[in-house]
């Protein structure tokens, strides 16, 4: 733990008379505790083995998402993010803790778990020799639809994301936002109750980006509860309901993005708001200079 | 949705991948009929078919047939194919999936047997015009369409744990040519008996030698129990190990 989470948790800890958990949680107005919950992690671990070393990629993250929400999962490279996400959708085994989405068990039942979830991870994986419509009818077909139906839901998912017309080009000539796009729709085609999207508009341009967004706002208004990780800060100011930053596999802050910057402004005695930017500075104990001069190896 | 099911759309998939990416297809063909006719080019006239017993009244280009066929079946593509699935992040998105964990290895084998059976056809046929004939009729040719077909699945089932367990497409590569010394301690110029002592003891050893002399027989003679039963035996008990390895290796996935 750094210097500044050291100081935010002694703080925490003395103000809310709690852990440094609870204060994160009960912070302001919005908790979860009475919502139904999409997704609930408890110390969740994962540790990596190999002969020489065991690393420890997440320590004990506890996670609570309400159906509906839209939840930003915010952290700096190797921090744990892309690992925890992995566990969440079964990907990734789980050394130790308990995960459940959609209220199943994700070690226990996976085919479960992913019957209820959808999935886009970074760098959007996708066949580049299929045409969309044949991704999207292959995945639908993989969910169990029959070829009808999968059919009648590519074409759903190509309107909603805007592709009717390359829905017969090969995806290896799409552009990168026509790609996120199509993978976005590749996660929807089962109609999940979470999506979890793995910095969904990385190496996007700006008006790609805004474009996806409009996409998860209409996914969030439909009922879709939207896990989300993003290294893009106005990203989740934008678009999540409440977010956590995971720091060294622990998870340092969680609230609201209005939450985060008042805890902030108090506890500096700040005149205004900080930017959500500064936020994460200081929950991840890095400066400005030391964040632009970093060269971290990603590990997650 | 049944496992087989799952498995039959992936297979689907596989097949028209391939079909998408004739530049991958054409050295299978290629590279087994430049073998073929430069084999029989060199050593046609060291066997010719009315005075070399071996060839039972065929050219040499039919002894030579299965070599070609059992070098067309040991193309590794489609565990290059897996590779690319894995490096791009496609694969993790069909992991993602409630499909069932065998049906994802099963679809790109399905697709390679499949894939065998039409090169094999079509290896075939280019054949004939060297003065090859399938001996042992319409029921020997299905066969050895079958055998060559299998014998590909228990390959790229192989390939396949390697791309898996290295995720690399250079192992991967390195891991096939392994495979390959294989096929070339075989009695794949003259029959077992005609090899030198250590090269027949070393053929003896080598389970792709009983594939090929089954294959061989289908060519050049009539149908026969025991080459066959020993071929399909060899394809039966690797096609299940390597099959057994593969879903144990993608069911620890992580």
């Amino acid at each position: 733990m750094n210097e500044a989470q050291d100081r935010y948790h002694r703080s925490a800890t003395a103000d809310a008379g709690g852990t440094a958990g609870e204060y994160g949680l009960s912070a302001g107005a919005t908790t979860v505790s009475d919502m139904e919950l999409a997704v609930e992690a408890e110390r969740l671990v994962k540790q990596y083995r190999s002969r020489a070393e065991t690393v420890d990629a997440v320590r004990g993250v506890d996670l609570k998402v309400g159906i509906g929400e839209v939840f930003g999962f915010l952290g700096p490279n190797g921090a744990g993010k892309s690992t925890t996400v992995r566990m969440l959708t079964t990907l990734l085994s789980i050394t130790s803790g308990t995960a459940r989405v959609a209220g199943i068990d994700v070690s226990a039942d996976p085919d479960g778990a992913r019957r209820r979830i959808g999935v886009a991870l970074q760098e959007a994986g996708l066949d580049p020799r299929q045409t969309g419509r044949e991704l999207l009818v292959l995945q639908a077909r993989l969910f169990g639809s029959s070829a009808a139906h999968a059919e009648r839901r590519a074409g759903e998912l190509l309107e909603l994301v805007d592709l009717v017309e390359a829905r017969d080009r090969r995806i290896k000539g799409y552009s990168g936002g026509m790609k996120r796009r199509l993978d976005l729709a590749s996660a929807l085609v089962h109609e999940p109750e979470v999506l979890f999207l793995d910095e969904p508009t990385t190496g996007l341009d700006p008006a790609s980006r805004l474009t996806v967004w409009d996409e998860l706002r209409r996914i969030n208004a439909r009922g879709t509860t939207i896990f989300l990780t993003t290294q893009y800060l106005e990203e989740a100011d934008q678009l999540c309901d409440r977010l956590a930053i995971i720091d060294g596999g622990l998870i340092v802050r969680e609230g609201t993005p209005q939450q985060l910057k008042a805890e902030l402004r108090q506890r500096r005695g700040l005149d205004t708001d900080p930017t959500l930017d500064e936020v994460f500075l200081d929950a991840t104990g890095r400066t400005r200079e030391r964040a632009a001069g970093e060269v971290q190896e990603v590990s997650a | 949705m049944s496992a087989v099911q799952q498995a039959n759309i992936l297979g689907g998939r596989s097949l028209r991948e391939a079909w998408r990416t004739p530049e991958a297809l054409a050295p299978t063909l290629f590279i087994p009929v430049f073998f073929l006719i430069v084999n029989f080019g060199q050593a046609g006239k060291i066997f010719p078919s009315d005075s070399t017993g071996f060839l039972h009244g065929q050219t040499y280009a039919a002894f030579q047939l299965p070599i070609s066929l059992l070098l067309a079946a040991s193309f590794g593509t489609a565990a290059l194919f897996l590779v690319e699935d894995i490096e791009g992040g496609y694969f993790d998105k069909l992991r993602a999936a409630p499909v069932s964990r065998s049906a994802l290895v099963l679809g790109r084998l399905l697709a390679e047997f499949v894939k065998s059976a039409a090169i094999t056809t079509v290896l075939v046929i280019v054949a004939l015009p060297f003065g090859v004939s399938i001996a042992s009729g319409p029921v020997g040719f299905v066969l050895l369409v079958l055998l060559t077909s299998l014998w590909a699945v228990v390959f790229s089932g192989f390939m396949q744990l390697i791309a898996l367990k290295t995720r690399s497409a250079a192992a991967t590569n390195s891991g096939g040519l392994v495979f390959f010394p294989l096929l070339f301690l075989t009695p794949n110029f003259v029959p077992r008996d005609m090899l030198t002592r250590p090269m027949e003891i070393a053929a003896t050893l080598n389970p792709v030698t009983y594939v090929m002399e089954a294959m061989r027989w289908l060519v050049l003679q009539d149908l026969a129990w025991e080459p066959l039963a020993r071929g399909f035996g060899v394809v039966a008990v690797l096609g299940v190990l390597m099959v057994a390895l593969n879903v144990r290796v993608i069911r620890d996935y992580d």
